[in-house]
């Protein structure tokens, strides 16, 4: 299902500033470039489908906001020379001309890598245990062998080792030198990249660690092969305001609207941008989401009274009571109590020694989730990873 | 978004619901009288809430009513009220409200009360018990610990020690168990104040055992509810330590596998 809209946009608080290559109005074809970075002009962004660009909109700073396309059904695709791409300069270029590049997460700090970074590991996502979550393994059904080609590729980019982090099943490749499959649990948060990484390969400000989802992998395997990249995805729209959930393939910025705007209940509801647990607001599906949550808008009632307003709002952000639940939702990989206090009390040396710089926001989702919201450990986490972005990594 | 259900008030909530069968045994037991005192606990504990609300924004929180209880069913008796109050006083503004109200305290609020009356009251008698109430204690941690707001460790920690000493016949009081483990229950495993690692939430448990075993073998003429509470104010000015340790170690183990943090 290709939306007739897309915007190609930034993660949640990701600044980047850019040099659009074309101009409103113009057609472009599928996978045609949209714009690059302004410090590193061979990272490229591409369009999703075949379209006319219909909107460039920008921030002071020439940052990107985001560049609407409408899609229009004559429209080429852009065929990529890829059979060169057998070292790791080719490859390296052909991954950040094909608007692969932005599909790749570094850590610490998150955002996308560095043109010329070079990670001390790279995790592959073949698992996702957030709610709703499309299974990986739907998405790679059928695809084995471009998956192959693409973890192939990725072993070129490291020093280190490329994890497979998948729910137990079927394997998902054949043996490959240098990559390891990794089992990881059902339960939120086994499966989320973040405590993959910091229990295989923990990521500090001189060793960054990349993670990828495996469907993305698969679509590097398919670049590699045919030189065209496929724009799809599997996304699975959910959420309690909607009358059925749906998988489909769409492109990446699709417009959440169309998606989901035949399916919902009557009434006022809100579409996020992944998951229930860290999913935002937004118009268009983020570049790395593969989730669209729907619900319903919550009303907005009167100011409660001051009093309440004194027993319950006054002392923000709220403590963090020790429980079964606190442990739970950090999958037992850190000291769940240490690390938060850490967090609340801005003790950045222990936090990163608990393990900080391998986790980002959407790892804390659960933890704020289970703490009702009054703790803010997303927000912490955030301004913490800043902090130590500027004293430690200027 | 959506929203979970543990925040502060729910934790509270579910420590009043595990501490319900241990009140009601308690409360049917002791009568009119501990009604009394349980009443004049709240009461005094409501009005310093209420004082730091109005003062200093800080949020009311229903664990008042655990600091009543445990501070009712454990301090001393014939107080009086002036004594009491002043006690409670002291307990809950200095081990709790000053710190920013339950969930910031590193001390029980209950355990400095006791401390303080105590030490500050020393001829007055501790209060003793009787088999029903103790035996409350069971439900009251299994319910804790089935919910996840009591440390499964701090009690397990502590059972072991009391395990292994019976087992190796020193001579305890009878009495001293009774206390122990209501205090156990009621004061050393409150789950801000105890350790927060597992392995300190052990070392807690071991802690508080041994500090019980080495009171009531070498403590001649106290009381078995003076024994834990001493053991329990000992065991929380240790907690710190324990989970520096635990954090340590675990530091120390990451940096063994990964060669880095």
């Amino acid at each position: 299902m290709i939306t007739q809209e897309a915007g190609i946009r930034t993660s949640v608080g990701q600044t980047l500033r850019i040099s659009p290559l074309v101009a409103q109005d113009d057609l472009v074809a599928q996978g045609a470039p949209l714009a690059c970075l302004r410090d590193a002009p061979d990272v490229q962004f591409v369009a999703p489908m075949a379209g006319r660009v219909a909107r460039i909109s920008l921030q002071p700073g020439r940052k990107l906001s985001e560049i609407v396309l409408f899609a229009e059904t004559v429209g080429d695709v852009v065929e990529h020379a890829s059979k060169s791409a057998t070292s790791v300069t080719t490859l390296r270029k052909l991954m950040q001309a094909a608007g692969v590049w932005p599909w790749l997460r570094r850590r610490p700090f998150g955002g996308m890598p560095g043109a010329a970074e070079r990670p001390a590991a790279i995790i592959v996502m073949a698992a996702d245990t957030r709610p709703f979550a499309p299974d990986p393994r739907l998405a790679l059904a059928g695809r084995q062998a471009a998956f192959g080609r693409g973890l192939q590729a990725l072993t070129l980019l490291t020093d280190g080792a490329v994890f497979v982090c998948h729910a137990r099943g079927a394997p998902l490749f054949d043996p490959i030198k240098g990559v390891q499959s990794i089992d990881t649990g059902v339960r939120h948060p086994q499966g989320s990249a973040g405590f993959c990484i910091h229990t295989l390969a923990p990521a500090s400000v001189d060793t960054p660690v990349w993670d990828i989802h495996a469907e993305d992998v698969a679509a590097l395997g398919d670049l590699l092969d045919s030189g065209v990249m496929p724009m799809t995805r599997l996304v699975r729209i959910a959420g309690a305001g909607l009358r059925s959930s749906r998988l489909v393939h769409t492109q990446a910025g699709a417009d959440l609207r169309e998606l989901t705007q035949r399916i919902t209940t009557p009434g006022a509801h809100m579409a996020l941008s992944g998951s229930p647990l860290d999913g935002h607001e937004a118009h268009w599906l983020a570049p790395r989401h593969r989730q669209v949550t729907v619900l319903p808008r919550p009303r907005n009632g009167a100011a409660p009274h001051w009093f309440k307003a004194a027993l319950t709002q006054s002392a923000l952000p709220k403590p963090v009571i020790p429980t079964a639940a606190l442990t739970q939702a950090f999958g037992g990989a850190v000291p769940a109590v240490a690390f938060v206090r850490a967090l609340s009390a801005g003790d950045d040396e222990m936090a990163i020694k608990l393990g900080v710089l391998s986790l980002l926001e959407e790892d804390l989702g659960l933890a704020d989730y289970v703490l009702g919201g009054g703790a803010d450990l997303a927000a912490l986490l955030r301004g913490m990873l800043d902090r130590i972005r500027k004293e430690l990594a200027p | 978004m959506m929203r979970g259900l543990w925040d502060r008030e729910t934790v509270a909530l579910m420590l009043l619901a595990a501490y319900l069968p241990l009140a009601l045994f308690w409360l049917l037991y002791g009568g009119a009288e501990a009604l009394a005192r349980l009443g004049l606990a709240t009461l005094v504990i409501a009005v310093w809430h209420l004082v730091f609300m109005l003062a200093r924004a800080q949020p009311p929180s229903l664990a008042a009513l655990i600091t009543a209880l445990a501070v009712a069913m454990l301090a001393p008796v014939d107080l009086g009220v002036f004594r009491l109050v002043l006690g409670i006083s002291f307990g809950v503004v200095m081990g709790e409200l000053v710190f920013g109200g339950w969930g910031r305290n590193v001390v029980n609020p209950a355990t400095v009360t006791l401390s303080f009356l105590g030490f500050g009251f020393p001829s007055f008698g501790w209060p003793g018990f009787d088999d029903p109430v103790i035996w409350a204690a069971i439900p009251a941690a299994l319910i804790g610990v089935a919910t996840g707001v009591l440390p499964f460790a701090v009690l397990a920690g502590a059972l072991i020690v009391g395990v292994g000493v019976y087992a190796a016949g020193v001579p305890i009081d009878s009495e001293v168990w009774g206390g122990a483990a209501l205090v156990l229950v009621l004061l050393v495993a409150d789950p801000v104040t105890s350790a927060g690692t597992t392995l300190g939430r052990w070392l807690n448990g071991f802690a508080y055992g041994g500090f019980v075993l080495l009171f009531a073998t070498g403590w001649g003429g106290a009381a078995p509810v003076q024994i834990a509470v001493a053991a329990a104010l000992l065991t929380s000015l240790a907690t710190s330590l324990f989970d520096e340790i635990a954090v340590n170690l675990w530091i120390a183990k990451r940096r063994r596998r990964h060669g880095r943090n």
